[in-house]
């Protein structure tokens, strides 16, 4: 492999694409670094000459690492993530790094204090987010695969707006050394890819325990299976409160597609019920929230990042720094999660998402300990909505989540595979496996992979 | 959500917000947190401890470890000098 080419090809394209927005911070010299990094380790690394784009918010010393923010323009970490040393160290070249929403705060990749990212088959569309622009390079043939993050399922949803899998692994299974911090109990790095297999083969690379990392599962990297021929003795649950009566027809279609492949490889099919289904988005909407408005106390103006204010009162500094450096939508998490915290309410609230959550967490586990091996669902409930239809009402904004956050507030890995287009607008189906059964989940994806069409129309 | 309340809640989260933005701002709070509201509906009666626990953390030894910086902490402080951070005077309850 010509890893100088792989290098320079890789630049032309993320330079034929800069009209998607998609991208943060790269440069070819950069490339051309890694490609000679890579060339100097051999050819035995299980990522030999892939470029991997990697969303703003995973810290790396050789690009800026900003989160979209004005907060942290310019911020250059003095150290790497985890996940970034164990991808150089397969043989990954690190390509770029990926517009996002502002701290991963947002569905839609249109909260970036950097524009908004387009979505690669319809720029008057969203990609999704939090983690649109990894999505955007990987839908856009830019890159092979890429990392991004998932608090509440910031990357199966724009894997299924723009067309691609992807993947969130079981909480733990792999470090966030280096993942600047959302919500805690729920942030997991995740992975893009075009295709199941890279996919899963990046999710191994960065796998396994990290003594930097106090929640990371005391376990192996992730030991992949091969792809199943067929899918007998498995039993798929259909979870009937993620196929309300008005759910997009065409949603429903992709959905149908899978299930009916499912059933054609000797796959059993059965309705289930997760009854606290419909308490998940308020419960994220709490606890996620809370937990940001704790973890971004640390912007303060004082030891990294942007400060503000006339220099005369430390306290007038700190509220002029997160006042002007904070935007938006970021103002208003860290504003709810101030309240759902405070004197007064945190019984009411706090303390009730975390009873919803266990209760939340409960609905899976009863499922799949009778028997069922996989979950099937939409990953939406729509194809990629229009660019603007939902940034004047917060609410809109947060059901795009409905079917992806229970899962994360459960802790389970999942994938969204894409099932096939409606009108032209990619469809994603949702795989939820129980917590550590990635290596079957992607097995069975891949099964399916090969017989879905990702661009032939459902309906 | 009144003014005075929003205001409570900028200044417990260190936040500076233009006068003009305060109306829209408690709008969309009051929405927000009228939805999340739902969660008083949820029965929590049959609440089982063993359900509601967090798993247990893991903890480390107590103990100093290398640290991974490949900088000095002044590369990347807005101020920084002869080892310290340097930070405006407090002047507000508690300050000067």
């Amino acid at each position: 492999m010509n890893l100088e080419a792989v290098a320079s090809e890789t630049a032309e394209r993320l330079h034929q694409a800069r009209h998607l927005n998609a991208t943060l911070a790269w440069s070819a010299e950069a490339l051309m670094a890694e490609a000679r990094r890579v060339e100097a380790l051999g050819s035995s690394g299980a990522l030999h000459g892939l470029p991997i784009a990697i969303k703003d918010n995973i810290v790396t010393t050789d690009l800026p690492t900003t989160c979209a923010s004005r907060i942290l323009e310019g911020y250059r970490s003095p150290f790497n993530a985890t996940v970034i040393d164990r991808l150089r160290a397969a043989g990954g070249l690190v390509a770029c790094k990926t517009n996002m929403d502002e701290f991963a705060m947002g569905g839609s990749t249109e909260h970036s204090a950097y524009g908004r990212v387009l979505h690669p088959l319809d720029g008057a569309r969203v990609p999704g987010g939090s983690s649109g622009g990894s999505a955007a390079v990987v839908a856009a043939g830019v890159v092979p695969v890429a990392l991004g993050s998932e608090t509440g399922g910031s990357v199966r949803q724009p894997a299924a707006f723009c067309g691609i899998v992807g993947v969130k692994p079981t909480y733990g299974r792999v470090s966030r050394f280096g993942l600047v911090a959302f919500g805690s109990s729920l942030d997991c790095v995740s992975v893009f890819g075009r295709t199941v297999e890279q996919s899963a083969r990046v999710l191994a690379a960065i796998s396994g325990e990290d003594p930097h990392d106090a929640t990371s599962a005391a376990l192996p990297p992730l030991a992949l299976e091969p792809p199943r021929g067929d899918l007998r003795g498995l039993t798929f649950g259909l979870p009937r409160e993620y196929f309300p009566a008005d759910l997009h027809p065409g949603v429903r279609a992709g959905v149908d597609r899978a299930v009916g492949l499912i059933r054609e490889l000797g796959g059993t099919v059965k309705e289930v019920s997760l009854p606290h289904t419909s308490f998940a988005v308020p419960t994220y909407y709490v606890l996620a929230p809370a937990e940001a408005a704790a973890n971004l106390a640390r912007y303060d103006g004082v030891r990294f990042g942007l400060r503000a204010g006339d220099g005369t009162d430390i306290a007038a500094m700190y509220r002029a720094t997160r006042g002007r450096g904070f935007g938006p939508e970021v103002q208003r998490r860290i504003l709810v999660g101030t309240y759902v915290l405070s004197a007064g309410y945190y019984d009411a609230y706090y303390a009730k998402a975390q009873a919803a959550r266990a209760r939340i967490r409960g609905d899976f586990t009863r499922v799949f300990d009778a028997g069922v091996d996989l979950l099937i669902t939409p990953t939406t409930p729509t194809p990629a909505f229009k660019a603007g239809d939902k940034t004047a009402d917060p609410v809109a904004m947060y059901l795009a989540d409905i079917f992806v956050s229970a899962v994360s507030l459960a802790g389970l890995p999942a994938m969204s595979l894409p099932a096939g287009r409606d009108a032209g607008l990619p469809i994603g189906v949702q795989l939820v496996a129980p917590a550590w059964h990635e290596a079957p989940m992607l097995a069975i994806a891949a099964a399916l992979e090969v017989r879905l069409d990702p661009t032939a129309e459902v309906r | 959500m009144t003014q005075a309340e929003l205001a409570r809640l900028a200044a417990l989260a260190a936040l500076e917000i233009p006068d003009d933005q305060r109306p829209a701002l408690a709008a969309q709070l009051e929405r927000i947190v009228g939805y999340v509201g739902q969660l008083a509906t949820l029965s929590t009666g049959d609440s089982s401890p063993a359900e509601d626990a967090a798993p247990p953390p893991r903890f480390r030894p107590d103990e100093v470890r290398p640290s991974p910086l490949i900088g000095s902490l002044a590369d990347f402080a807005p101020r920084f000098a002869e080892g310290f951070f340097v930070v405006p005077r407090s002047k507000g309850p508690g300050g000067e």
